[in-house]
């Protein structure tokens, strides 16, 4: 089991090759690109190769018997289980279409799991210039400052952050903006910014009171971002209110105030109901709220 | 009549760019504090910052140009509507995202446009926390940090990274024509970017970082004013989401680089 010492290099192994592949993203940014496409509009360029390679490289010389997961290796060889060996969970490039288009929220974003368990995050923005870090137990930093979420109580008055789907389909597409329509009414504004991961850091900086995402590409987008928010005092669930769940490609987060009410606004009708017993049984809402809502 | 040569436009761009500026400090300087926040409407908001920038660059240019003539987002609500005349108008969003504002969203700025007979001819955007200020003056090309910009070279729709904003008015009717609209054009574009601040999303048109814009009902013409400038001279068009020309009052505007004009207008057409 890792002890802190160990945490502590790990981090600084992991900023040091998150600045380096920064710096190939920075010069690549204002250049044309050569863009590929892995799906309808999820792009690969160069670039995320490239970074991949970097940092692959640069933790593996440090740590040989840690495991490894990138999001370009297993485009090309296929998923690798998740087990309870530390491994590195590496999104080289997060928000690739950003990067295409030249718009200044992309990010490196390098995790750390053991046993499972997110334990050193590190989310780097080589354009804007926003190091975000954390270690489990240790807190959470921007630029080396440190962050908590934001102390926001009421969804109206909260900021979401949430993202088109990457699937065009008329049921993704038609999933989401019922989604938008419903929240738009009972949050004080929507920001889609292009990255997870930058979206998870944003919550743990406060920028952001609520965030979701659904059918991102892999546990490379949120492995950092997990810790990240937890060790700045947030919550990072599944959207149904259940446990979240890194490979699931389904994230949801918050501070602490607005987990219940984001879940209870995205639950179904037929949710609702099994949601408030619950609720009532372990004392979170009193009987009349529930029969309130229900009606 | 003013003296509308090359020199005065120089000039009033350097005046701008001063009163951006100092205003953009009051901006960073508030960025990380408590806000004290008031509501214009239900998720409208104004700030004291709003409100003390306004009166920075209302009197850093008045002192200068003391016949222009001034429409500002703050002043209007105050005191009503100015009507958009010929003569030299500075209209100014003195903090344009106050919601990014309050929440330390990065995507706020100071917009100041100038109209000449009407027509946008001096524009100045600057992102103090980001320090981006972009600047354009009419027949002399649009720059972003001094360095000039161009819209983005993009002539497929299916291609293009779309910008609009969800709105302050939230009725369901609102909402629903809204909503269905960006269900429309979802499987027209690449992808979509909502930000926040009507002028930067202009201004990611001028530098080619987005490639299709539209927002409809936003607060007035200082939203615009700055920003239509910035597009037009870096090779892009700025006309009504219908096809039709601009109007700068209209609080409706969509933008592009030529190519992608056509289509844009008959997707958005196609939402109706």
């Amino acid at each position: 089991m890792a002890d802190n010492d160990s945490l502590s290099e790990f981090l600084a192994s992991a900023v040091d090759a998150a600045r380096k592949a920064g710096d190939i993203i920075r010069k690549g940014f204002y250049e044309t690109k050569h863009v590929q496409h892995k799906g309808q509009v999820d792009l690969v360029t160069e670039t995320d190769k490239a970074c991949e390679e970097l940092i692959f490289k640069h933790l593996k010389h440090l740590y040989p018997t840690h495991k490894f997961i990138g999001e370009e290796t297993t485009a090309a060889l296929g998923t690798t289980e998740l087990t309870d060996e530390p491994t590195w969970i590496v999104d080289p490039v997060d928000g690739t279409t950003n990067f295409v288009h030249g718009y200044p929220f992309v990010c490196v974003s390098i995790g750390l799991t053991i046993g499972k368990i997110p334990t050193v995050g590190v989310v780097y923005n080589p354009i804007i210039e926003e190091l975000f870090t954390a270690i489990r137990g240790k807190g959470a930093f921007l630029n080396g400052n440190p962050i908590k979420v934001s102390a926001q109580t009421e969804l109206i008055t909260s900021l979401l952050g949430t993202e088109a789907p990457t699937q065009r389909d008329k049921l993704s597409v038609d999933g989401c903006t019922n989604r938008i329509n419903n929240m738009l009414s009972k949050v004080r504004s929507l920001r889609m910014s292009g990255s997870c991961a930058l979206n998870l850091c944003g919550i743990a900086c406060g920028r952001l009171d609520v965030c979701f995402e659904l059918g991102f590409g892999g546990p490379w987008d949120v492995a950092a971002g997990a810790v990240i928010i937890r060790e700045a005092g947030g919550v990072v669930f599944d959207l149904s209110g259940a446990d979240f769940d890194i490979t699931s490609r389904r994230v949801a987060a918050s501070n602490p105030f607005l987990k219940d009410a984001l879940v209870m606004l995205c639950a179904k009708p037929s949710e609702k109901l099994g949601l408030h017993r619950s609720w009532w049984k372990i004392g979170i809402l009193s009987k009349s709220t529930c029969v309130n809502a229900f009606c | 009549m003013a003296d509308t040569a090359a020199d005065s436009l120089s000039d009033f761009l350097a005046s701008a760019v001063d009163a951006a500026r100092k205003a953009g400090e009051i901006i960073r300087k508030g960025f990380y504090q408590t806000k004290h926040v008031e509501h214009k409407g239900q998720v409208d908001l104004v700030t004291e910052t709003d409100k003390a920038c306004e009166d920075l660059i209302f009197n850093h240019l008045k002192n200068l140009y003391p016949t222009h003539k001034f429409i500002g987002e703050e002043t209007t609500a105050a005191c009503g509507t100015t009507e958009l005349t010929d003569e030299p108008t500075w209209i100014v969003d003195p903090l344009d995202g106050t919601t990014n504002f309050v929440h330390g969203f990065p995507f706020v700025c100071v917009s100041i446009g100038l109209t000449i007979g009407k027509v946008p001819t001096v524009g100045v955007v600057y992102n103090p926390i980001i320090d981006e200020l972009f600047t354009g003056v009419h027949g002399k090309g649009a720059f972003l940090n001094g360095k000039p910009i161009k819209v983005s070279t993009q002539t497929d729709l299916i291609s293009s990274l779309l910008a609009t904003e969800a709105g302050t008015k939230r009725d369901k009717v609102t909402l629903d024509a809204s909503t269905n609209r960006i269900n429309s054009l979802l499987s027209k574009v690449r992808s979509l970017r909502m930000s926040g601040s009507c002028a930067l999303n202009l201004c990611g048109i001028a530098c080619g970082r987005l490639d299709v814009f539209y927002e409809t009902g936003f607060g007035g013409p200082w939203d615009v004013a700055g920003g239509a400038v910035i597009v037009t001279e870096a090779g892009g068009v700025v006309f009504d989401p219908s096809g039709a020309e601009f109007d700068v009052t209209a609080q409706r505007v969509a933008a592009s680089n030529p190519s992608l004009k056509d289509a844009f207008v008959e997707a958005l057409r196609q939402t109706e």
